[in-house]
């Protein structure tokens, strides 16, 4: 009986080594375009500032599939938005170079995970500023006021949040945080919940509702989808985007900082602001 | 709906590309987790002392995970121990490892399944355990395994849909991509990606019908 399972054992041995010949062909194929990453360990004492200096690359976490922030365009295969072009003008103030900077794709789910890995330097992925975040990484200034706002008609009676009364119709996605804040704002109004935006969206076209809430990044990219719609008053909840950044990494906060402080005095991010949300950033 | 700016020559292209990006690391788990799947069905088949346990218990802990867990698991926990993976290697690992726990049970129920008197009949014939394995107990054995490893197969090649989490660029991560250009593709593209998963898996069905009217 000893013989069996030491002659199966040698089989089997034969099978494993052809097993890990095909492994290694498969990691080694990985490896090429993986070690691009951010990463390198970082050597101890220095900031992750000095590495992206020596390094001469800022590598940033957007999203791919948000329209206006990050949106990935399927004929150039460039990666185009909001999001990005305020990373472009951080590798200038950073590197002195806008390209000197490479983009991953994140999502909500990967985007605090890669950035503890030191796959990126930064997230500037449409991430709001909450104190439970805060916790995890810290953020610069905020880059983007969002928050949520009302999308109508062109020429609608309705120019803002107060004029949301008994009568109006809104409409909003279902589950989203939207609806409990609508309806505690203007908690007369009636509130037609749909199962996601492309439907609420739909609705407002063939004029079932008034108005359509939600935030106002999303709104912003239905405004720029059909003309005929705006974006009115003031975002009613206080919703801030800012970057990302691995904490304790204080001295790329400050560089960070410094890049969006220029960026707001030179004008820079007015212009960025108006090529992607279609109208100057309110004061 | 917009089917002829939703399915434009660019999008259209965009969209094969991450089809490419499914096929291949769908082929290459199936291969590896086919060898896998065989190697450890195989040892726990022959009852290896230790071997055949110890992998018993990490096929049941792999088998009874939710797959998507997996995925999260090789992306983002196997660097604090050390082993740094790109976003297509961590899929083939996560998708070898899920698969390949399944592909050993399939296996083992498969040679279990060839009758014990063929084995007797093959040792009294003066038969090595080896060689009875590899001449009597597999040829029948893998015969038998044909549909449910080519159903597995198909189920792997869906699951590869799994990684949009940690945004592999396959097919649904670039429809995705595609979709969010505008609020009227998305039935467009999703019936070009459902017709796309569609063709491949049932050309797999017929191959695996095909294989089940000539061995089984």
């Amino acid at each position: 009986m000893r013989k069996k399972w030491m002659s199966v054992s040698f089989m089997l041995f034969v099978i494993s080594a052809l097993v890990l010949a095909a492994c290694g062909g498969g990691s080694g194929n990985g490896n090429g375009n993986g070690n691009s990453a951010a990463g390198g360990e970082s050597e101890a004492g220095a900031s992750l500032l000095d590495e992206i200096k020596s390094r001469d690359k800022l590598v940033v976490g957007v999203k791919f599939d948000t329209k206006l922030f990050g949106l990935k365009d399927p004929a150039s295969g460039e990666v185009e938005g909001f999001d990005i072009d305020i990373a472009k003008a951080l590798a200038k103030s950073i590197l002195g170079d806008e390209n000197k900077i490479e983009l991953k794709e994140v999502t909500s789910k990967t985007r605090i995970p890669m950035l503890n890995n030191n796959e990126i330097d930064m997230i500037i992925a449409t991430m709001t500023i909450t104190e439970e975040r805060r916790e995890q990484v810290d953020f610069s200034e905020v880059y983007f006021e969002a928050g949520q706002s009302l999308l109508v008609k062109k020429g609608s009676p309705i120019q803002s949040v107060e004029d949301v009364t008994s009568g109006t119709k809104v409409l909003a996605v279902k589950g989203a945080t939207s609806v409990d804040n609508i309806k505690e704002i203007a908690p007369d109004a009636t509130v037609l919940e749909f199962e996601n935006y492309q439907d609420a969206f739909s609705a407002l076209k063939a004029g079932q509702g008034d108005v359509l809430t939600t935030d106002n990044s999303i709104l912003y990219g239905m405004m720029a989808q059909d003309a005929n719609y705006e974006v009115v008053g003031e975002p009613f909840t206080d919703e801030p985007y800012g970057i990302a950044m691995k904490k304790g990494e204080t001295a790329l906060v400050e560089a960070v900082n410094e890049g969006l402080a220029a960026l707001k005095s030179s004008g820079e991010y007015n212009t960025i602001y108006e090529k992607w949300i279609g109208e100057a950033p309110s004061e | 709906m917009d089917f002829a700016g939703a399915l434009s020559p660019d999008n259209l292209r965009f969209i094969l590309e991450g089809f490419y990006v499914t096929l291949k690391v769908a082929f290459i788990s199936i291969v590896l987790s086919f060898v896998l799947g065989c190697l450890v069905g195989t040892i726990r088949y022959a009852k290896i002392p230790i071997l055949a346990p110890v992998l018993g218990v990490i096929v049941e802990i792999l088998r009874n995970l939710p797959l998507l867990l997996i995925i999260f698991f090789t992306r983002f926990a196997l660097p604090d121990i050390g082993i740094k993976l790109d976003v297509v290697t961590s899929a083939i690992v996560a998708l070898t490892l899920f698969e390949g726990a399944i592909i050993s049970e399939i296996v083992r129920s498969g040679l279990n399944s060839v009758n014990k008197g063929q084995i007797e009949a093959s040792r009294s014939s003066g038969l090595g355990y080896t060689q009875t394995l590899w001449h009597i107990v597999m040829p029948q054995g893998l015969r038998r395994m044909v549909p449910p490893l080519v159903s597995q197969f198909i189920a792997l090649l869906k699951d590869t849909s799994l990684a949009v989490v940690i945004s592999l660029p396959e097919l649904m991560n670039h429809s995705k991509i595609v979709i969010a250009q505008s609020y009227d593709f998305v039935i467009p593209v999703l019936m070009v990606v459902a017709l796309l998963y569609f063709s491949v898996n049932y050309a797999l069905s017929l191959i695996a019908r095909r294989l089940e009217a000539k061995f089984v």
